[in-house]
């Protein structure tokens, strides 16, 4: 019997943690799970950090990527000092222990491999065949 | 007679000697062929020619003898000793490259004594050469590498590597093509023997003897010879390589390509070294019908040109008069536009030198659809009389392998040194070995044999022809004489005068000829494909194009210039289908990039009437596409689409029109002579205006840019440098001119 109040429990702890039955069928299409936790901490991308130990680790620290980004979302938009924390890398997360930033670091960037911006490497070689270029009037 | 130094001291007497003598003094009576000779190599009985090397002898008992200075081309030089073999009843081992054979002869090829005498020349060699295999780009295809694993040592008592060490040789500087390290060089001499031999010039020679000795130019100075390349094929080690291909490759990482050269009408076979999608390296391949084992310097270091100046998109000329890159939709529109709204009568097209017979009958049958008449080769030939009806009027009809029959050469209006460097070694080569006489109407060029020279009137031709001079008696009593006309002459103005006259004269040695099938007539080409659009129906020159002055006109590979704006229908439309930016590109409104001849399967018929096949190497560059593709698909556009979508259905198409085609790599034969002959009637009305007999080409400088390929080439560039800074140098002995 314990065993379905506790899963009722946790249904509503879910509800509530979406903020409603329509947030946690919508959050079903960003997240496809269902969780709920305490809330840790939001980096300056709007990604908001939650844990909660009831979750087995690997599953009991997560982010939720700013509704802004649709459903564009990938993990290299998590700034490398809160990845320290997701990936259990360190107990506490930057909220906490701020790391030092030095003059040298550079601002974090996501990956725009596939996009418009994505780096395209030039070859250095020259090329086999040079191409004539028609004499200018 | 062999006719090297010093016995070309007598033949120089020779030639003092009067004309007709020296037409008359022909060979004896070839002896009757003498008994087989029985030798055993290793114990297997083999009968010989008497007069064999031992060396010959074991080639034809299946064994191969080590060799380095041994060739089969150059004479016998002896010196490298590797090729030592025991011989029973003989003291000492002997050099078998350079021992005749005798009757029972018993040769040991692989006795303990044979092969301790190998492995002490090795040894020897070897001490004196430097360990650099690993950087040395002979490395893969070293005699010296391959034959000491073979039959060398597996140690070496060289150990001073400390005092004295190994024995080092300045490096000479021979020139933009051949680069030297001499501290390879194990003095086998073949590069002296083939630049005196075959090519030519006393250029190379050994200086100082035993351990002192070396290999160069005595005084610093260019090897300027138009076959110098082959020095590099003919080194068995590392010391002379190709300059331009200087650590690019390695042989084993070369896919090799066997295709045609188009950089003269001689058709020579190559080898093209593909590596990665890029032409690496020419070399020649074996054909002993044309290029024997050599290829000329042109062919063998233009293919850097392929790499640069190249067409790679379609350019369209915009509204400014610019070229602008376009796509090849938007250019076959912008043609397809112009041609639909013009008259057939006013389409032409003009074909370049170095085209394929395939892009040739694409042109030609497209715009035949298209009601055109007008395809012409931009190199000209006299129409006059039966002019090119037949095809015996425009091929060298006794063929290059001919050369070597012929007893008295007449060169009309040709330097077939630096047209067709191939057919002048062959006529060297018969110079040599034969009482051969030449005679030169036309400029007194350095054609590294001896010849007659008689002057470059027109007059001289016709008073051949007369019987008024002495030679007309040499060519009589010539038993195999051969006219060679060059193509060059036949460029100017009332050139039918000079391909009249010498049409005569070759029927009246015909006809009174004992050898039935003796062709005196030749024509030597400098276009790598004029016979085969002669043979397609091409009219010769542009001249009539150009009298009806067309507002659409094609040009296919045509970068000579003789087309000009100023000649053809105003904003008149011309499209240039080709491969690299040069003449022909820049006066263009339409220009589609094409592929060049290593880059596409072609046919290709030599100035003998050869058709070979070319293979593709690479792949053409960028956008660029085969030609007789590129035809194909506009004729799609222009709504008379060509009955030939593959290969086969062009070749197929070639054949029908010419059987030329029918054979690829055999000469297809002329026939019709006498008909040809009796169509031809020397003009005795008024003597025409015809300027002196004297070929395009006089000196070296002219001969390494001739076409766009070479052009664009930057070896050729510096060839051409190299050249006007060995005219400069006191000690280079100037051209004799």
């Amino acid at each position: 019997m314990a065993k379905y109040i506790e899963k009722i429990s946790n249904a509503l702890k879910i509800v509530k943690h979406n903020g409603g039955i329509v947030g946690t069928y919508l959050g079903l299409y960003r997240r496809d799970d269902f969780k709920w936790g305490t809330f840790v901490g939001e980096d300056k991308y709007g990604n908001k950090y939650y844990k909660n130990d009831y979750f087995f680790m690997g599953k009991s620290r997560w982010v939720e990527y700013p509704l802004s980004v649709g459903h564009d979302y990938d993990a290299s938009q998590i700034p490398s000092e809160w990845h320290r924390w997701l990936q259990y890398i360190a107990d506490e997360p930057p909220t906490q222990l701020p790391l030092p930033h030095r003059p040298w670091m550079a601002d974090h960037t996501e990956n725009f491999s596939g996009t418009s911006r994505e780096y395209v490497p030039y070859s250095t070689t020259r090329p086999k065949v040079e191409a004539w270029v028609p004499p200018k009037k | 007679m062999l006719r090297l130094w010093p016995l070309r001291q007598i033949s120089r007497l020779q030639n003092a000697i009067s004309l007709t003598q020296q037409a008359c003094n022909k060979s004896s009576v070839p002896a009757p062929s003498p008994e087989l000779v029985e030798v055993f190599v290793d114990d297997k009985q083999v009968f010989v020619e008497p007069g064999t090397t031992v060396l010959q002898a074991c080639a034809a008992a299946g064994v191969e003898i080590p060799r380095f200075c041994y060739h089969d081309r150059l004479s016998i030089a002896g010196n490298c000793r590797m090729c030592l073999v025991e011989v029973e009843r003989s003291a000492k081992p002997v050099a078998s490259c350079a021992m005749p054979v005798m009757k029972g002869m018993k040769v040991k090829t692989d006795s303990p004594v044979t092969r301790k005498a190998r492995e002490g020349v090795m040894e020897f060699l070897l001490v004196n050469h430097p360990l650099d295999c690993p950087i040395c780009d002979q490395g893969g295809e070293c005699d010296l590498q391959d034959q000491s694993m073979a039959f060398g040592s597996d140690r070496s008592r060289f150990t001073d590597n400390a005092f004295t060490g190994k024995r080092a040789v300045e490096d000479k500087n021979i020139g933009p093509l051949i680069k030297t390290i001499m501290t390879r060089c194990i003095h086998c001499t073949r590069c002296i023997r083939f630049a005196s031999e075959i090519a030519g010039v006393e250029d190379l020679g050994t200086s100082g003897r035993g351990t002192e000795m070396q290999v160069g130019t005595y005084v610093e100075k260019m090897f300027k010879s138009e076959m110098s390349g082959n020095v590099i094929d003919l080194c068995p080690v590392g010391a002379l390589t190709s300059k331009p291909y200087a650590f690019t490759a390695r042989p084993w990482e070369n896919r090799r390509i066997e295709s045609v050269d188009v950089m003269d009408a001689v058709g020579s076979n190559i080898v093209v070294c593909m590596r990665s999608n890029e032409v690496m390296r020419i070399l020649p391949r074996l054909n002993e019908d044309i290029n024997e084992e050599w290829i000329s310097d042109k062919t063998r270091f233009a293919y850097d040109g392929l790499k640069r100046q190249r067409l790679t998109t379609p350019f369209v000329r915009s509204g400014t008069g610019e070229l602008v890159p376009a796509d090849w939709e938007s250019a076959f529109v912008k043609i397809a536009e112009r041609v639909n709204a013009t008259d057939g009568d006013l389409i032409a097209g003009v074909a370049g030198g170095q085209v394929d017979a395939e892009a040739l009958i694409a042109l030609k049958d497209m715009l035949n659809r298209l009601g055109s008449e007008s395809v012409c080769t931009e190199e000209k030939f006299p129409m006059t009389n039966s002019g090119i009806d037949f095809r015996s009027n425009y091929i060298m009809n006794t063929t290059i392998s001919g050369i070597e029959e012929s007893d008295l050469i007449l060169l009309v209006g040709t330097n077939p040194r630096l047209e067709a460097p191939l057919v002048n070694a062959r006529i060297r080569k018969t110079w040599i070995n034969s009482d051969l006489c030449v005679t030169v109407l036309g400029a007194p060029v350095d054609l590294s044999y001896d010849y007659q020279y008689l002057g470059d009137s027109f007059e001289l031709l016709t008073d051949i022809l007369n019987d008024k001079h002495p030679l007309a008696k040499g060519l009589k009593e010539a038993s195999k004489p051969m006219i060679i006309l060059g193509s060059a002459v036949l460029q100017g103005e009332n050139s039918g005068a000079i391909l009249d006259t010498v049409k005569s004269l070759s029927e009246k040695l015909r006809a009174g000829s004992e050898q039935e099938d003796w062709k005196v007539f030749n024509v030597l080409h400098t276009q790598a494909n004029q016979v085969g659009a002669l043979d397609l129906g091409y009219a010769p020159g542009v001249d009539a194009m150009k009298g009806s002055k067309p507002s659409v006109l094609f040009l296919l590979g045509a970068d000579a210039g003789t087309v000009k704006r100023e000649d053809l229908y105003e904003n008149a439309l011309v499209v240039y289908i080709g491969h690299h930016g040069d003449y022909g590109a820049q006066i263009a409104d339409v220009v589609l990039p094409a592929a060049a001849y290593t880059e596409k399967d072609a046919v290709y018929v030599n100035t003998e009437g050869r058709a070979q096949i070319g293979r593709q190497a690479v792949s053409p560059p960028g956008m660029a596409r085969q030609d007789w593709k590129i035809i194909r698909a506009l004729s799609e556009m222009l709504g008379v689409t060509l009955p030939y979508d593959k290969l086969s259905d062009v070749r197929a198409r070639l054949g029908e029109v010419s059987p030329t085609f029918n054979h690829a790599g055999q000469v297809e034969d002329a026939g019709f002579f006498n008909l040809s002959d009796s169509a031809t009637v020397p003009r005795k009305e008024s003597r025409p205006a015809v300027q002196p007999l004297s070929p395009a080409l006089l000196s070296l400088r002219d001969f390494y840019m001739t076409d766009p390929i070479s052009r664009a080439s930057l070896t050729m560039a510096k060839c051409v440098q190299a050249v006007d800074d060995a005219e400069k140098n006191p000690y280079s002995k100037p051209e004799q001119s």
